[in-house]
């Protein structure tokens, strides 16, 4: 982590997963949760939310780590 | 029955055959059997983490929590899959490269060099040994019920072949070869959970999961949204169920996976496979099986009946629900299948708490404390013969306090776990955490914790505020780390040069 302190796409990232974070239990308080919302026909409110977090995660992540990553 | 005994048999010997050949290849030193000679790949990695943290839970209490609470639980898995992200990008590089240059061999020795006390090393190793112990006996309770459904024997005889299994792994084969026959048990596993769901679906519900969750609308629509059935998963503790999963990067079991690894690429490259294995495929499987199939097969008020008729609690027939739902639906053979998945989930768990927990127990307790002039032989060979007396403690501890299985992982072994963290993430990346802070705070959060789970009045644990046990706790945790670390004196520049400065330089130059 300290590494990533060190240049700006690395406070980018560590900036993206805290928002990330905030974002997700901002979520929780949406309503969106509790609707009773089917997608795809079985994809419940909760699963839903947590792919597309997972998702967004991972591209955060693929960014950083295999173009900027100081010890790649 | 004969069938039954038989693929465990053979199941058994499979096991068992690997831990005596990895026995025979190891290199019979401490470093080799405590962090398989730090040679773990990318891959042998991911097997090992992913099934060391998915267990007999993940096969039975998280699709019974989802099944009485609704999908609100998941926010629990989201937590974890990135705080087991975060540990491989953030903390696992440092860590790696500090243990590496100064040849530690466990995560409690290196806080307590890189807080220079004694003191600390005992805290840490008591309370993570006091939450993991317990959690490692659930494991072959959990396949004996399995075991019991399956044959009628009695549950201790699954419970006993479930801990020679585990016994032969960790006492013959040491870390490495838990890595590995987690590569063999995660496979049988995986096929175990995702093949009887298929096959569930395919049997009962020809149009798929949207037949599925169309039945779980008919019978109980509360099961498809928050706050669930009980009304439980309010906007409060879905988030908070989240928090609680981000703890997973302090879990010992997981963070010392961290030390085995082969070269510093490994941290570019595990997180992928978490994100898109872990998070998009593996624990939607088991999300499925609790919170769409099982209400659509069996609903609420039939498994209300059933828990009745047994004389146990809803949430204890729910944690079987899924064992009830295959037994029902699919041919006995399946059922022979399942239970080897349920074996392969509970041992690979309980294989790399158990040697977690022989680490700690032989490298910082007894080489660390009492008998610092032990070999590197002896320290090997004190590790082995502690899993004897740690599987004995646990399971003893585990017949004494039986509870539901999910609600055990995260209202107890999860805040204790969590104890350390602060003085985890406080040592490798603040130079001003001192070990009067660190001794404090893991004090404070630990007492603080039993207290608030002993203590209760009317069935409120008033100490907890009603909170999670983890949020309170855990905050008064950091609060002293932070004041008590400001208001003692550094640690020295030795020290700071050795955790801050060197595994930078390693780090850049390490190919």
């Amino acid at each position: 982590m300290k590494e990533m302190m060190g240049h700006l796409p690395g406070k980018l990232f560590l900036s993206a997963l805290g928002i990330s974070v905030i974002a997700f239990i901002a979520v929780s308080f949406s309503g969106f949760l509790e609707e009773g919302n089917l997608f795809f026909g079985w994809m419940t409110p909760p699963l839903v939310i947590g792919i597309v977090f997972v998702i967004f995660w991972l591209i955060c992540y693929m960014v950083y780590f295999f173009f900027f990553w100081p010890y790649r | 029955m004969v069938f039954t005994l038989g693929a465990l048999l053979v199941f058994g010997a499979i096991v068992i055959g690997m831990a005596a050949y990895g026995y025979r290849v190891s290199a019979k030193t401490a470093e080799d059997y405590m962090l398989g000679g730090r040679t773990i790949g990318v891959v042998v990695m991911f097997f090992f983490v992913l099934f060391a943290i998915s267990s007999a839970w993940t096969f039975y209490g998280f699709p019974g929590l989802l099944y009485t609470e609704g999908p609100g639980y998941v926010a629990f898995i989201w937590g974890s899959v990135l705080g087991f992200a975060v540990l491989y990008m953030l903390l696992g590089p440092r860590l790696w490269a500090i243990s590496r240059i100064n040849r530690y061999l466990s995560p409690v020795e290196v806080l307590a060099e890189r807080y220079e006390s004694k003191g600390l090393r005992l805290v840490l190793s008591v309370s993570i040994l006091a939450f993991v112990v317990p959690y490692i006996g659930i494991q072959p309770l959990g396949v004996g019920a399995g075991f019991q459904a399956l044959t009628g024997l009695p549950a201790i005889y699954g419970a006993i072949y479930t801990v020679v299994l585990l016994m032969a792994i960790v006492m013959l084969g040491g870390m490495r070869i838990v890595a590995w026959v987690n590569i063999f048990l995660g496979s049988v596993y995986v096929t175990a959970l995702l093949g009887s769901l298929i096959a569930v679906v395919v049997t009962v519900f020809p149009g798929g999961l949207p037949e599925a969750a169309a039945r779980v609308a008919e019978v109980s629509p509360e099961s498809l949204s928050n706050p669930g059935p009980l009304g439980n998963y309010t906007p409060v503790l879905f988030a908070g169920t989240f928090v609680v999963g981000l703890l997973a990067f302090s879990w010992p079991h997981v963070v010392i996976g961290t030390m085995t690894a082969r070269d510093k690429s490994l941290f570019k490259w595990f997180p992928l496979l978490i994100f898109v294995f872990g998070g998009l495929f593996f624990y939607i499987i088991p999300f499925v099986w609790g919170s769409l199939i099982a209400p659509a097969i069996i609903p609420p008020s039939e498994l209300a009946a059933m828990a009745a008729e047994a004389g146990v609690s809803v949430q204890e027939e729910a944690d079987r629900v899924v064992q009830t739902i295959i037994q029902r639906v699919l041919p006995e053979w399946f059922g022979v299948f399942v239970l080897m998945g349920v074996v392969a989930a509970a041992v690979s768990t309980a294989a790399v708490q158990l040697m977690t927990s022989s680490v700690i127990v032989a490298r910082d307790i007894v080489q660390g404390i009492v008998k610092p002039d032990a070999s590197d032989k002896e320290v090997a060979s004190f590790a082995r013969w502690s899993v004897a007396i740690i599987v004995i403690l646990s399971l003893g501890f585990s017949i004494w306090n039986q509870g539901a299985m999910a609600l055990y992982l995260t209202d107890v072994s999860v805040p204790g776990f969590a104890q350390w963290a602060p003085a985890l993430v406080g040592g490798l990346f603040w130079k001003r955490a001192t070990k009067q802070g660190a001794i404090a705070a893991t004090s404070a959060g630990v007492i603080y914790l039993v207290l608030g789970l002993l203590i209760t009045v009317d069935g409120s644990r008033v100490l907890l505020l009603d909170l999670h046990p983890v949020i309170p706790t855990i905050l008064v945790n950091i609060i002293v780390f932070v004041v008590v670390s400001l208001l003692t004196p550094r640690s020295s520049e030795a020290v700071i040069s050795q955790y801050f400065d060197e595994p930078d330089e390693y780090l850049k130059a390490e190919v």
